[in-house]
Order: C-alpha cells, then structure tokens, then sequence
C-alpha cells in the first residue's frame, strides 16, 4: 500500500506540475480555451492566471511536503479535477467541439476518453486522500492496577 | 477534520499568491478584471474571416482531395439532393458534431459550408471558425446556398455520406439519384 501510495503521488503530482507549467506558457490562449467552454463569462483571463499557479503548488506539495499536508494538496486536487469534470462534462454533452485546454497548447478535442481520464484522476485523488493519513497506532494498554 | 481544511486552503492561496507574483511579473501577463481574452476577439473578428464564395468559384474546389464541402441543412434536405461529394454536416445532432468534426476536417485545408440560404451557412462557418483547433483551415460559405448552386447548374448527387451513413439517427438512408 505503501509504494502503491508513492506512485500515486508521484504521478499524480507530475501530472498536475506538469499541466501547470503548460499552461503558464501562454495566459492569453488558456483563457481563451476556459471561455470556450461558455460556462462563465468574466473572469477568465484570473482564472487562467491563477490555477496554473495552483495546479503546480499543489503537484509539487502532494510530491515533497508532509504526509498531513499532502492530504490538503490532494484535497485541492481532488476539488480541482471535480471542477475539470464538471466542465468537461458540460462541454462534451453539450456538443460543444473545442479544445480541452487540459495541458495547454497540447490540442486535445474533448472525447469520451477525456471524460474516462477525469474520472481516473478523481479516484486517485481521492485514493491520496483517504489513504495518505498517518499509520494507526498500535494499541498499548496501561498496566491493570490489578495486575499482581 | 478542521487541520485538513485549513491546510488545504492555505495551499490554494499559496497557489494565488504565486499566480498573482507570476502575473505581475511577466511581461505577457493578462489583465485579471475580467474582461474577454484579446485572442477570442481576434478569432472571432479579424484572425480568420469566414469568405464567400460564389457557386463557379466553389465549383472550381470541387474534386480537391484538400477540400471539403458541407452540407449545413437538414437531413431531409440533404437526402433529396446535395452538392456532388458534400458530406452532411449534422447540426441537428450536437454529440455527432463533437465527435464527428474532428474526423472530418483532418487533414482538409478548406471547408465550404452551404445551407438554404447563405445566412444559414454563416451561422455554422462561424461556429467552426470559433471552435475548431486547427487555425489555419480555411473556411468559406457558399453565397446563395444550394438553390444558387442548383440554378447555376453545377453537379448535384444524392447517396449516403460515408459519415451520416455510420448513423441511422443523423442519416435516414440513401436516397435516389437527383439532378
């Protein structure tokens, strides 16, 4: 479980570091590609300067940092891949033919698969959550007063 | 319970701190009020303009392996003739749309549009410009839709688009021969 844990972690992590990074290469495309999906009209171009950011602290948190504060990092992911389905959902049922924007100027169409991989991220995520806590302390009796 | 969501948010405005830095910093950096991005105005306005052709010059695409022309109308229509070697594009059917779209226009490097009328084939060119990935296809309607088509006296057909064909739902069937 342990090394199954790590993996996870480690995958996760690089995924979201990397996605990150990809989208910070260029701000002005990534809010374009997040008003495509015509669920908000103002706010974009924070949104797109902003979960980059996020996106990379929280990889990078969920890699290196403390068992307690990978658990927050892999909540945020958890939230923040919840926010991703939603729209890629919306999009795909809507008919709506744009590009993902998951990795940035990767040109990736919205599919069924998209929607597969979100909820492979989502399990994982919340597989980091549930699991990743501190291993349960063996149970020490204190002496019986009884005891001869 | 409470630690775990602290923890959490103080990573998320970890996060937008170092946004906001990154931000200020670079010099591409995006205005964060909220107004539309300055690429959506160019894609929808100047970066690539919907063009129109008239039926002798979409006549002379006809035949292009690079070309494809797509018919915007309803299935029926579609059914009782069409321009010779279009493909049905199915507006009607919005999960074919984003499906099929993709598959349709690879490795095409224009696409004429026709409906009834010319206006009918501007609102589909202008949802392809906007959405489509690849920014360098060209995108053209057809300036009187199929009626100028028919009256010029270009090549008409009917028989099942390989595409439509695959969905009985968007296709309803080969239909006879119409000239």
């Amino acid at each position: 479980m342990k090394w199954l844990l790590l993996l996870l972690r480690l995958v996760l992590g690089g995924l979201f570091i990397l996605a990150g990074v990809l989208k910070l290469h260029d701000p002005s495309k990534f809010a374009l590609e997040i008003s495509n999906y015509q669920l908000i009209s103002t706010g974009t171009t924070a949104m797109a300067a902003l979960l980059p950011a996020i996106e990379i602290v929280s990889g990078a948190a969920l890699i290196v940092l403390p068992q307690a504060w990978r658990r927050a990092a892999a909540l945020l992911i958890l939230l923040m891949v919840m926010m991703f389905s939603v729209a890629v959902s919306s999009a795909y049922f809507r008919g709506i033919n744009i590009d993902c924007g998951c990795f940035g100027g990767a040109a990736s169409p919205i599919t069924w698969l998209t929607l597969v991989r979100n909820a492979g991220l989502l399990l994982v995520s919340l597989f980091c959550v549930v699991f990743d806590r501190p291993a349960p302390r063996p149970f020490t009796a204190s002496p019986s007063p009884f005891r001869a | 319970m409470f630690g775990l969501i602290a923890r959490t948010g103080f990573l998320a405005l970890l996060g937008v701190a170092a946004g906001l830095i990154l931000n200020g910093v670079r010099p591409d950096g995006v205005a964060l009020n909220g107004g539309p991005p300055a690429a959506a105005c160019q894609l929808t306005t100047v970066a690539q303009p919907v063009e129109r052709l008239t039926p002798a010059q979409a006549n002379a695409l006809c035949g292009n392996p690079n070309v494809l022309i797509a018919d915007a109308r309803s299935p029926e229509s579609f059914a009782e003739g069409h321009v010779a070697g279009a493909v049905h594009l199915p507006c009607a059917a919005p999960g074919g749309v984003a499906q099929g779209i993709p598959g349709l226009l690879a490795g095409r490097s224009t696409v004429v549009v026709y409906g009834e009328t010319t206006d009918e084939a501007l609102a589909v060119a202008d949802g392809l410009v906007r959405r489509n990935s690849n920014k360098g296809l060209r995108v053209a309607v057809l300036v009187g839709g199929f009626p100028a088509w028919q009256l010029a006296g270009f090549a008409c057909a009917s028989g099942p688009c390989p595409e439509c064909a695959e969905d009985a739902l968007i296709w309803p069937g080969p239909a006879g021969d119409h000239k």
